[in-house]
């Protein structure tokens, strides 16, 4: 569906993107993942065309829709796009905004579906600033839906919401969405957003595509410590490799992935880390952070601090002796 | 309804600035008050059914705009307050037949023919009559310079009737003498005004005692104030505060239509167009055909007009004026 | 991430609308084009601008300009905090009341103060005086010239504190600040970029101005400008002085854009419409009512009196006074068009400049202000140059005067469309084209709707302008078109003030209703150059 090749874009002396590669395939939901900053919205903005590159090409439902010496201008590209501030059409009403982008003789028949399937039904003669934040984000949504685009863009959709209702828009949403088999791309820089709703997720860092998988190969797999830290919470220890083996100051591990160098860095998710009280164990917790379902500890073992993190049923007390253990005996080699 | 009355308005605009603009008229510039002179736009009309387009403007600007038509100027006559303007533009004017110059004494006519005054206007002292009794006021400008006159006189450095004043002045006594009067009146600190008529209006309200205006300017005053305690006194013919001089008219080169531009001039020149000033007019000018006498209680211009200087220089001077004025610091 | 509006210049500007922009900005440079003619011809520019003369006139005009700045600052600002942020008893009336002046000539104006503060005025009349102190030169002239020039601070500081985020100021109370403190770090730096593009339009407005100079007898260069036209054989001094003006206008304009550049911060979001941070005012409740009946006392009060009175003076003459309709007609159709037309031509050079950013569509944007310190002499003369040679069928139509009217106060259209156009998401625009809207379709469905007001506001502005208008209209008009400015001029030529008085007042009640357009419109807000 998407296609991007060494897409660059420049403001001035900063590079936004630096050419990135990325594909999507028809159907896939897909978030560019990202810190403040790293091109993600610039690079949405590519493909619906907002901005134009100043390198590489971008590809859209088969189509190149920028290249050097061409480009396609959003219009005629049948992108819907979901904007970070809804850009809801103040002076037109609910049903108005909905129809803005269908000829006027299906706007009668299609207002209302969409209004329906968005559960706005009632809010169709309402301005934009009658609504609440939740229905805005939903007309803004029918919006995009309502000329049948094969592609949705939705830029950081929820960062303007307050918390406790993310989750409730996020599940609106994706019931909205995922029923149509649209292509979707999210930009976000939550990674929890990200991994509930994306089949795959690319990751951005300073303009480039760093990695792309599925949630969980970003997340037990991560190509580099940057990637490890910022999708979760990690420990990272610097160990000997001798033949396969990670020798680190809490246990040699087998490595997952090959390293040639004498040394490397290995990966190990707190939620990894089991703790088993033991008086004779190596291991003191230094720090107990209650979280709800979860309580981290913080453990010196060998004059090194890890973080594990635990069910809050298992209680560890403070200061006790524990050793440590890995949940599985694999660990991720970073690079 | 209100987009109703906005296009009306637009209609009427429309309408009121599409008006005129056929060929078969004339058109005039008129750097002459159109409250002054319309009537003699309807007798002309009135008198040979030719329809007059007049364009009213400042004297100065109306010879600007002339200037930069050049030879596409819709233009037919120029009529104009002074003989500077129309000594400005005239390169763009066509000499008038002989018949037409004939009408008026020489000294009052351009020396190629390609003017002709219409109207006569006198330089005078206009005064205060509460403040002084009319044998106090002086019979000569070179009399200003007086100590006693210490700002009490009112003059217009900037309006074109003064300058031509001056290069009256210089002409007739020498860039010498001229510059030195300037410099006394200066040093007696005269009150400036913008133009005659709020000098007319000083001298009635008692700001000032005297002013160095043109005749007619008292008659306008009177009118809107008829009590006003003003007077204007002559000073002698050839003293160059005296200074006859006119409203002229000349036919614009680019004229599609000659003889009728001619007609209009020498329309001004008629009997009917010179009794105006005398019968009519509240301002009084002066009629410049012979024969026609001016207004009751007005010295006959043969009286006046003794200065022996050309009106026709007074365009080509008229640098060496501004010049002259800047130096004395009348003008920046 | 969020940030991106500001540099998120999508495309390269369409060719037709960079054209359109390009073709609205050659027009108005047409001025510059004749005296640049003028002064190559004339060949004396070196010498003149040798001359001390010529550099004492620059320094009038400079010291007039900045002094009626500081003047209109001083009055327009506090008048409007006072209208809109305090507990001011009669707010609204005063918040109307100190918009009127903008609608009296200035040359009204003058002859209104003069009138009254004459020598022998009515002033001196009434108290039984013989000749008060002549009012007449630098300070007659900067207190008509603030009179006719304080409103456009006045109505600009007025909407931006009416749109200024009441959360800021509260933010900033709650944060401890005293109410002074406030008064300094938040509401006046917010207020900058309102009274930076407010004492522009002042500054131009001074330089360009005749009438009041010439009845206050003060040399400025406006007034040599005339001065030289009226001595006729070369043109070249007047226009070499013109060119002079330009420079200071290139001055005025590049200092107020840098002053605006620190203030953009403080746009009101759409959402913001609750009222400000009401001060009660206490025991400055009566120093705050007499400052502002001195203002409107003064620059309104006492204009309309001294109109009033010359009309009753006529009535009582038994002078014959008719209600100049086709006057006001003609001057409402003719401000209608060109008011109209400039907002027309201000929307491809506002969208060119805000939207496709480079430093080719600002330069076009700051050389659209090239001719508007111009007098309008200058003006009318360079269109008669033009239109005489080049578009004969025009010469002396309705067409050329709208058209000058629109290349002298196009800066004032602008600054409406600009601010408006500021304050309206890209992301608009950007939503409508992905839904499959092409650009002009985009334009017309959701930039115009969305910039409304503001374009109201800056056809608001251009049309009192060219009511007010003079010089240019009595040379490009077409023959026999008379307007309520031509009348006025007709009838103080001969010092028929009792008679000018109708027109004048007529003038100040047809352009009323608009100034009210003007100054209720909430969403009229800071622009300009940028």
């Amino acid at each position: 569906m998407i296609r991007l090749d060494a897409v660059t874009k420049r403001f001035g002396a900063t590079v936004a993107v630096d050419e990135a590669s990325l594909c999507v395939d028809r159907g896939e939901v897909v978030a560019l993942l990202g810190p403040s900053g790293c091109g993600k919205t610039t690079l949405l903005r590519l493909v619906a065309g907002y901005e134009r590159p100043d390198g590489g090409t971008v590809d859209v439902g088969g189509r190149v829709v920028a290249a050097p010496g061409s480009f396609v201008s959003p219009d005629r590209r049948r992108v819907g796009m979901v904007f970070q501030d809804y850009a809801l059409f103040p002076h037109l009403t609910v049903a108005e905004n909905v129809g803005f982008g269908l000829p006027r003789r299906e706007r009668s028949t299609r207002v209302p579906k969409l209004l329906s399937l968005t559960r706005l039904d009632d809010l169709g003669r309402r301005y934009p600033h009658e609504l609440s934040g939740g229905q805005q984000q939903r007309v803004a949504l029918a919006r995009a839906l309502a000329p049948a685009p094969e592609l949705v863009l939705l830029d950081e959709p929820w960062s303007n919401v307050d918390p406790h209702l993310r989750e409730m828009l996020r599940a609106e949403v994706t019931e909205i969405i995922r029923p149509l088999g649209v292509t979707v791309v999210l930009v976000t820089h939550d990674r929890e957003e990200a991994f509930s709703l994306a089949d795959r997720i690319a990751l951005m860092r300073d303009g480039k595509v760093v990695q792309e998988g599925t949630s969980e190969e970003l997340y037990f797999a991560p190509a580099s410590r940057w990637a490890a830290e910022f999708v979760g919470a990690a420990n990272v220890l610097t160990g000997r490799v001798v033949s396969g083996v990670v020798e680190t100051p809490i246990g040699a591990f087998a490595a997952n992935g090959s390293s040639s160098a004498a040394t490397a860095e290995v990966l190990i998710r707190p939620e990894l880390l089991e703790l088993e009280l033991d008086p004779d164990g190596d291991a003191e917790v230094v720090a107990r952070e209650f979280r709800g379902h979860d309580v981290f500890y913080r453990v010196r073992v060998n004059g090194l601090e890890v973080v594990s993190q635990r069910p809050s049923t298992e209680v560890v007390p403070l200061g006790a002796r524990v050793s440590v253990r890995l949940h599985d005996g694999r660990v991720p080699v970073l690079h | 309804m209100r987009l109703a009355a906005l296009l009306a308005i637009l209609a009427a605009t429309i309408a009121a600035a599409s008006c005129g603009g056929s060929n078969d008229t004339l058109t005039v510039y008129s750097g002459r008050e159109e409250e002054l002179v319309a009537p003699l736009f309807a007798m002309f009309t009135g008198e040979t059914g030719i329809e007059v387009e007049v364009r009213y403007g400042d004297s100065a600007e109306l010879a600007a705009t002339i200037a930069e038509e050049a030879e596409n100027s819709p233009a037919d006559v120029f009529w104009a307050q002074d003989p500077g303007s129309l000594g400005a533009v005239e390169e763009h004017l066509d000499p008038l037949s002989d018949g037409i110059l004939g009408m008026v004494p020489e000294q009052f006519r351009d020396r190629d023919g390609r003017w002709v005054g219409t109207s006569g206007r006198v330089r005078v002292i206009v005064y205060s009559t509460e403040a002084l009794a009319e044998d106090e006021v002086p019979d000569s400008v070179f009399d200003l310079t007086d100590p006693r006159w210490q700002g009490r006189i009112g003059i217009a450095p900037t309006n074109a009737s003064f300058q031509a004043f001056v290069t009256a002045m210089r002409l007739a006594e020498g860039d010498e003498k001229a510059r030195q009067w300037l410099l006394d009146l200066k040093a007696n600190d005269p009150k400036t005004y913008e133009k005659n008529t709020p000098i007319v209006e000083a001298a009635a309200a008692g700001e000032i005692e005297l002013g160095l205006v043109n005749h007619y300017y008292l008659y306008l005053v009177k009118e809107e104030q008829p009590d006003a305690p003003i007077a204007n006194h002559f000073l002698e013919p050839d003293d160059p505060g005296g200074l006859v001089s006119v409203a002229g008219a000349g036919v614009l080169e680019s004229t599609g239509d000659r003889s009728t531009a001619e007609r209009f001039v020498e329309f001004l020149l008629s009997p009917d167009a010179q009794r105006f000033y005398v019968d009519e007019a509240e301002e009084a000018e002066y009629p410049l055909v012979e024969g026609i006498a001016p207004k009751p209680g007005l010295p006959p211009l043969e009286d006046l007009a003794g200065l022996d200087i050309d009106l026709t220089s007074f365009g080509a001077e008229h640098e060496a004026t501004i010049e002259m004025l800047r130096e004395t610091g009348y003008l920046t | 991430m969020t940030n991106r509006a500001g540099r998120g210049r999508a495309i390269r500007a369409p060719l037709p609308l960079a054209l359109a922009a390009g073709l609205v900005v050659a027009a108005l440079l047409l001025p510059l084009a004749y005296l640049v003619i003028r002064v190559a011809g004339g060949g004396r520019a070196i010498e003149i601008l040798g001359e001390p003369a010529t550099w004492r006139l620059v320094w009038n005009t400079v010291r007039l300009a900045a002094g009626v700045v500081v003047a209109s600052v001083l009055v327009g600002v506090p008048v409007a905090w006072l209208v809109t942020r305090t507990d001011l008893p009669g707010r609204r009336f005063w918040g109307t009341a100190a918009a009127v002046p903008l609608v009296i000539p200035s040359y009204v104006a003058a002859f209104c103060l003069l009138g009254f503060f004459g020598e022998r005025g009515l002033l001196a009349e009434a108290l039984g005086i013989d000749g008060l102190p002549d009012v007449r030169g630098y300070w007659g002239s900067l207190a008509a010239l603030t009179l006719a020039t304080y409103p456009y601070v006045f109505l600009l500081a007025q909407a931006t504190l009416r749109g200024l985020d009441p959360a800021l100021e509260e933010a900033a109370g709650g944060l401890g600040a005293s109410r002074r403190s406030v008064l300094l770090r938040v509401t006046a730096p917010a207020l900058r970029p309102a009274v930076g593009l407010g004492s522009l339009l002042v500054a131009l407005y001074t330089l360009s101005d005749f009438g009041v100079v010439t009845l206050m007898g003060y040399d400025t260069l406006t007034r040599a400008i005339y001065v030289q036209y009226g001595s006729l054989f070369d043109r070249a001094p007047a226009a070499t002085l013109a060119l002079v003006l330009v420079g200071l206008t290139a001055v005025a304009v590049v200092a107020e854009s840098r002053l605006r550049r620190k203030g953009r911060l403080y746009r009101a979001g759409p959402g913001s419409q609750r009222d400000g941070v009401v001060v009660p005012l206490g025991p400055w409740t009566v120093p705050a009512l007499v400052f502002c009946t001195s203002v409107v006392g003064l620059f309104l009060g006492l204009p309309a009196g001294v109109l009033g009175y010359w009309l009753a003076h006529g009535i009582a003459n038994d002078q014959q006074l008719d209600i100049p309709w086709s006057e006001a007609i003609n001057s409402l159709g003719a401000s209608g068009l060109a008011a109209g037309f400039a907002v027309l031509a201000a929307v491809p050079v506002a969208i060119l400049a805000l939207r496709y950013p480079s430093p080719t569509s600002r330069a076009l944007e700051r050389l659209s202000y090239a001719g508007n310190a111009l007098p309008g002499l200058v003006i009318a003369l360079s269109l008669v140059f033009f239109a005489a040679r080049y578009a004969t069928p025009v010469y002396q139509t309705l067409a050329l005067l709208v058209f000058a009217y629109v290349v002298r106060f196009f800066p004032q259209g602008l600054s409406g469309v600009a601010s408006a156009l500021e304050g309206v998401s890209p992301r608009y625009e950007e939503a409508a084209r992905g839904l499959g809207r092409g650009p002009v379709a985009t334009l017309a469905l959701v930039t115009l709707p969305l910039v409304r007001s503001g374009v109201l506001a800056g056809a608001a502005l251009v049309f009192l302008s060219a009511m007010k208008e003079l010089p240019a209209t009595l040379l490009l008009r077409p023959i026999g078109f008379q307007t309520l400015a031509t009348e006025i001029w007709k009838l103080t030529q001969i010092g028929a003030y009792s008679r000018a008085a109708l027109p004048a007042l007529v003038l100040i009640a047809v352009s009323a209703p608009v100034l009210y357009l003007l100054s209720s419109n909430r969403r009229f807000e800071s622009g300009g150059p940028g």
